[in-house]
């Protein structure tokens, strides 16, 4: 015996097929429940009438598709169709609309958006400090990089900026609509750091939340740009470590399948100092333990187990500090 | 002077080298396509660049209106993306105010693919959009009433013949027609080149109930693309 099942009814049928009992809906049949039983269907719930058939005939096959297979299986009727085009648009409304929940679509245009203001910002800021350079040359465009910008936004005027500065005056002003120009893409940097600090203390607040043994581990920026790498929490939790540890390392994978050596590290591991700031000989042996590390961390987040306290952290820096010590020189070249 | 213009089927001819449409909903491009009157009649141009199915129809060595769906039929599209073909295929198929009672299944598994499709939906009676990831069937099954004549997969994924394989079987009626676009650069790199991608697709449906009648290469139109025409036999 099996059971097959839409959203209109459920029939019971033997094994020549032949209708052995069917109930239908028939009682609040409205647009708004037939969207929650589509909704209900769709995660792989049976529909109450097949539930109903279930529950008497317990020794009966469910087969969600098995009404396809049903040459006596009723098509819709008109008002069944009316019915059912409303509810379906309803129904993936709804759904997208329930798609602002997501955390880690909330997540990706946090990040997605602050990388974008940064790489704006570093563009801005370099082109900011040589134009101001090309009036005020004796100024150490270095060691002062960062007072710059700040005494323009302050000025009226470059030869006010050069008094602030305490530097030489320059022999050409700029022209009037000149310097205005200048003024305001310095004051487009201000307003670009301050909003790319805006988004990167969302980002820690919602990574802190969504991902706290991770984001303990390698920093909430670190953890966020792993997992808009990856693309979702769970497609990183189910990630193997290995492929943690060479995410964000797209160019260097490519050239791995053509022969090249395989990369030691993606670019979100380099940016941790554990990793970055080690001798280049044990970058990837503490790449390879950190990735371990973390993939054990984003399952912790993504399965709901314990997150880890300072404790666990504390003793996972110290592993990294031991392994970096135990390999002091560089091996022997073959 | 005038081009000799080709029925292809219903709603669906050929002019020169382009492909026109009867826009079931005059006086509105989909994606800001040409429109042309004839007569009572609106027509949108069918950009091949930009459709697979458009594509095939210009490369097809067989009778192009073979591969095209009839008015009236019922057709699944897996990804169906903001519905640009979707929306020429339901010109044939459902015609203005859908007077042919046709029906086109939209699937795609992306938001904000469905919403634009969700609008499109709403002036065009007879397209059913579906948010769903279209390599589960348990998620497809609920919005599909009969087995359906017509079916198209067009999904950036890896395995799609094997996919495509899966659903054909599950929701194709016997005798069917199935397209599947095949996207070589999102098969697995451990496939090999893009010919041992088609020709590995081509096994996997040929061992299946599927009869391959051709394959179309796209080239010039959708690179690494091929669309295979099938059949399905029971």
């Amino acid at each position: 015996m099996r059971i097959n099942y839409d959203w209109r009814l459920a029939r019971l049928l033997n094994d020549e097929d032949a209708i052995i009992d069917e109930i239908y809906w028939t009682s609040n049949v409205t647009v708004s429940n037939l969207v929650r039983r589509l909704l209900a269907l769709q995660r792989g719930r049976l529909s109450p009438e097949a539930r109903v058939l279930y529950e008497r005939f317990e020794e009966a096959n469910i087969d969600s598709e098995g009404h396809l297979d049903d040459p006596s299986w009723p098509a819709y009727g008109k008002d069944e169709q009316v019915m059912f085009d409303e509810a379906i648009i309803k129904m993936a409304k709804l759904k997208i609309a329930e798609s602002s929940g997501d955390l880690d679509k909330r997540l990706d245009m946090l990040v997605s958006s602050a990388n974008e203001i940064r790489s704006a910002w570093t563009t801005s800021e370099s082109r900011c400090i040589e134009w101001i350079g090309l009036f005020l040359t004796e100024i150490n465009l270095d060691t002062r990089r960062k007072e710059i910008i700040q005494s323009v936004v302050k000025s009226d005027s470059i030869t006010s900026t050069a008094d602030l500065l305490e530097t030489t005056r320059p022999i050409f002003n700029p022209s009037e609509s000149e310097w205005g120009a200048l003024k305001q893409h310095c004051e487009s940097v201000i307003s670009l750091t301050k909003r790319m600090n805006q988004h990167e203390d969302s980002i820690r607040v919602l990574a802190l939340d969504y991902m706290p043994t991770l984001s303990s581990l390698m920093g909430p920026l670190s953890a966020s740009k792993l997992l808009v790498l990856a693309g979702s929490r769970e497609r990183l939790a189910r990630m193997p470590s290995g492929s943690l540890q060479v995410l964000g390392a797209h160019a260097a994978m490519a050239a791995h399948r053509n022969g090249a050596s395989p990369p030691k590290h993606g670019s979100i591991l380099f940016s941790l100092p554990q990793v970055g700031k080690s001798p280049r000989w044990v970058r990837g042996k503490v790449a390879r333990f950190i990735a371990g590390k973390a993939s054990i961390a984003v399952r912790i987040d993504h399965f709901g187990g314990v997150p880890w306290r300072e404790e666990e952290i504390s003793k996972i820096n110290k592993d990294i500090e031991s392994i970096i010590n135990k390999f002091p020189k560089p091996p022997k070249r073959k | 002077m005038k081009r000799k213009v080709n029925s292809l089927g219903w709603g669906v001819r050929k002019e020169g080298r382009n492909i026109w449409t009867r826009n079931a909903v005059k006086g509105i491009s989909v994606r800001k396509e040409r429109r042309k009157r004839d007569g009572r009649n609106e027509w949108r141009l069918w950009d091949p660049t930009k459709s697979k199915i458009a594509a095939s129809l210009l490369r097809t060595r067989l009778n192009p209106s073979e591969i095209i769906p009839l008015p009236g039929d019922n057709c699944l599209y897996l990804g169906s993306s903001t519905g640009g073909t979707v929306s020429h295929i339901h010109d044939c198929v459902c015609g203005s105010g859908n007077h042919h009672k046709g029906q086109i299944i939209a699937i795609d598994i992306s938001t904000r693919m469905m919403r634009d499709l969700v609008r499109l939906s709403e002036i065009r009676p007879g397209i059913v959009p579906v948010l769903a990831d279209a390599r589960d069937i348990k998620q497809i099954s609920p919005f599909i009433n009969k087995k359906v004549d017509w079916l198209h997969q067009d999904l950036s994924i890896s395995d799609q013949a094997k996919t495509f394989v899966k659903v054909a079987e599950v929701f194709l009626k016997t005798n069917g027609i199935g397209l599947l676009s095949l996207k070589a650069a999102s098969e697995r790199v451990s496939d090999g080149s893009t010919e041992n991608k088609f020709e590995k697709a081509q096994d996997i449906l040929e061992n299946s109930n599927l009869e391959v009648i051709e394959r179309i290469d796209l080239k010039g139109l959708e690179e690494q693309h091929v669309l295979f025409y099938c059949r399905l036999n029971k």
